[in-house]
């Protein structure tokens, strides 16, 4: 037994299987000095991310080894030699700012990663007085259909543990309505804003999105896949891959915007469906919507929700997120937008290890309407600590490289 | 409305489980009006991610200080502060936010205000109390709680204020429930406001449609003749109407936009958070009672 674990080491050498980054960081000349490189597998509580990118450290900063070898801690303590030498404005990054820009395809650029999910913010002109909305990476809107909905009964919220059930019914006031109000006031906006849109059909949905085509303010189309029939036996369309298909076809039939799929984790395949709306067009992938809970009233006598059932959200769905995230940005090329559970950047850094090229926060901007602006500035101080010029660096970081088929990796791990 | 960090003051038990939370929140406190509410960032581990409404109970703006009740957790060894709260001594800082939502209104030329409470609700009336006997009316507080143990301290209230008690068991006061009360003192009242349990509230209303049919035009308030028709749920129309409720609800965005905190209304859902949480009753749909 014992040789053989030998065996394996020696190979490792000529296959290296520590996780490197991807070649987005130009691999300048390493410099000498201890690897940075984590055990695979030593993954510490939250400074997750800060393993990952104490890679990145290590090439982005070729400039300066001598720094960078001693991880990011020194180049913000007092004693470090950089501070000794009268710079104390200098990092890594020599002051350049850091480039938070992400472009989630056909033109759909953000001025940084963090956005908001659909829900909290609605349709955005509510919150002008409570949010810095100019400086949102961008902004999902409450999710509209063709028609308006008077939503599910009340009462619509319930408490659980870390987390929240909503049954909202996606109560909206209908397209039509929502572009003459909104659609000149995000024209104006420099955030771009991102239409969430739920239809019971594909033929629905693919005249909701005729009805968008040539107004102006809107960035890009969410299509939630978590409401409305489509699939097998009225099910919802997240559920079943051509369903799924059929609502992203019927979308990119009808626009050239950007459309982005929210995938739904309820289905047993994720990457089955993300592979599906790839290839129906989707120009990027969110992932995930709430997920289907229950909850009891305090008299016991029934649900807790006027809609029986309730979707759970907050950081209870966290690591469902991170794994739907983990295993689509491995299935697909186009990029995920990771949504679940995030409050902090911890979390941020989480879910752009795990391949999400931007984040979605939601419940907690309900409590915190600036956490997303903060948070986005707080990736950027994690960046410049990093030594992490852009942060595109960051995406995937701990994902495995793609060598080959997934599946084998079992048989090697058996040999 | 923008949050920011209040340091806690006091805290103490008033009543099995309830706790009083004292704030020095002096923004907050010199703004906030009767039936409007706190959104207080409760930090438990793994716990609500939202932040909590609680009803303002009083308002000092001249020592900008406000207080709120907050049901603690009661075990074998007796009660202990809500579980956010448990952590928190004097001095200690935490986001709060407000003050949400709309307040109840009183018509100026209203001298006899009836308010009607049933269990913690009365936070949510308490700084009316206050208001009302500052402003020189006549209060009369009818109060319902299970047993003697549980009724509001007397001793918290102004001595204007006529404190008249039901006791489901008898113990202390009238044996029955606090709208047994509500009769004797109705036809005394310019206007009445109540907080509650929704089965009361809903039957109150019920109680004041037919007093308003009862008494005709010789409510407070109404104008003979024309005049500009007074938008249902505007200020006007609350301040004319003869009972207003606030309604306790969990409030999540406090913003309008999350549409999570909605109650059935006459015409269409309204959001406690902005529309309310202080409403006239006819404005919302009470169901069959």
């Amino acid at each position: 037994m014992k040789a053989k674990r030998k065996g394996v080491a020696a190979n490792s050498k000529r296959t290296p299987t520590v996780r490197r980054i991807r070649p987005a960081i130009a691999p300048v000349s390493r410099p000498r000095g201890p690897a940075p490189f984590p055990p695979p597998g030593g993954r510490a509580g939250p400074s997750s991310a800060s393993i990952a990118g104490s890679s990145a450290v290590s090439s982005a900063s070729a400039s300066a080894p001598r720094q960078s070898s001693a991880s990011s801690s020194s180049a913000s303590s007092p004693g470090s030699p950089s501070a000794q030498a009268g710079a104390p404005a200098l990092d890594a990054l020599g002051g350049r700012p850091v480039d938070l820009g992400v472009d989630l395809g056909r033109g759909l650029a953000l001025a940084n990663p963090v956005i908001v999910a659909s829900g909290p913010f609605g349709y955005g002109a509510e919150v002008t007085d409570l949010v810095d909305l100019p400086r949102l990476g961008g902004l999902v809107t409450r999710s509209t259909s063709l028609k308006p909905k008077a939503g599910q009964p009340a009462p619509r919220m319930a408490e659980v543990p870390a987390g929240l059930l909503l049954g909202m019914g996606p109560q909206n006031p209908g397209l039509e309505l929502v572009l003459e109000r909104y659609a000149s006031v995000w024209a104006r906006w420099q955030a771009p804003v991102i239409l969430s849109l739920c239809a019971d059909s594909a033929g629905e949905l693919g005249e909701a999105v005729r009805r968008i085509e040539g107004e102006a303010g809107i960035a890009g189309l969410e299509i939630n896949l978590s409401c409305g029939g489509g699939g097998r036996g009225g099910a919802i369309p997240g559920l079943d891959a051509d369903a799924a298909a059929s609502y992203v076809a019927a979308a990119r039939r009808g626009t050239d915007l950007p459309i982005i799929a929210k995938l739904t984790a309820q289905a047993a395949d994720v990457r089955a469906i993300a592979r599906s709306v790839e290839g129906a067009g989707a120009d990027a992938i969110s992932a995930i919507n709430t997920l289907p809970g229950f909850a009891l009233a305090a008299d016991r006598r029934g649900p807790a929700l006027g809609s029986g059932y309730g979707g759970l959200c907050g950081p209870a769905i966290r690591p469902i997120a991170l794994r739907v995230v983990w295993e689509v940005a491995q299935a697909v090329d186009v990029p995920v937008i990771g949504v679940g559970g995030v409050a902090s950047v911890d979390d941020v850094l989480d879910f752009l290890a795990a391949g999400a090229s931007a984040v979605g926060v939601g419940v907690a901007a309900l409590a915190d309407p600036m956490l997303p602006v903060r948070l986005a500035d707080e990736l950027a101080d994690v960046c410049r600590s990093l030594g992490v010029a852009a942060v595109g660096d960051l995406v995937g970081t701990a994902l495995p490289a793609r060598t080959g088929p997934a599946s084998t990796r079992g048989a090697e791990w058996a040999r | 409305m923008r949050p920011f960090g209040a340091e806690l003051v006091d805290r103490r038990e008033i009543g099995p489980g309830q706790w009083l939370l004292a704030w020095h929140a002096p923004a907050i406190a010199s703004s906030a009006r009767a039936g409007q509410a706190l959104h207080v960032r409760t930090v438990e581990a793994g716990g609500m991610p939202l932040r909590r409404p609680y009803a303002i109970a009083t308002a000092d703006a001249s020592s900008g200080t406000l207080t709120i009740q907050a049901a603690g957790r009661s075990g074998p060894s007796g009660s202990s502060p809500p579980p956010w709260a448990s952590s928190l001594r004097p001095g200690d800082r935490l986001d709060l936010a407000g003050p949400v939502g709309r307040p109840l209104e009183v018509d100026p030329r209203a001298r006899h205000l009836l308010l009607i409470a049933e269990g913690p609700a009365i936070a949510n009336l308490r700084l009316l109390i206050d208001e009302a006997v500052r402003e020189g009316r006549s209060v009369v507080l009818l109060y319902g709680a299970a047993t003697a143990a549980s009724v509001y301290p007397s001793s918290l209230l102004p001595d204007e204020v006529e404190y008249v008690v039901a006791t489901a068991d008898g113990s202390l006061g009238h044996a029955g429930t606090v709208a047994d009360l509500v009769f004797e003192y109705e036809g005394w009242a310019d206007q009445s406001f109540a907080a509650g349990p929704t089965p009361l509230l809903g039957g109150l209303t019920q109680l004041a449609a037919g007093r308003k049919q009862r008494l005709g035009v010789a409510t407070l308030g109404r104008k003979r003749g024309g005049g500009r028709p007074i938008q249902p749920g505007s200020p006007e129309a609350r301040r004319k109407s003869f009972l207003q409720v606030v309604l306790a609800q969990t409030v999540a965005c406090a913003a309008g936009t999350c549409l999570g905190c909605v109650a059935p209304g006459a015409s269409g859902s309204v959001r406690v958070c902005r529309e309310g949480p202080s409403f006239a009753a006819d404005e919302l749909d009470w169901g069959p009672v």
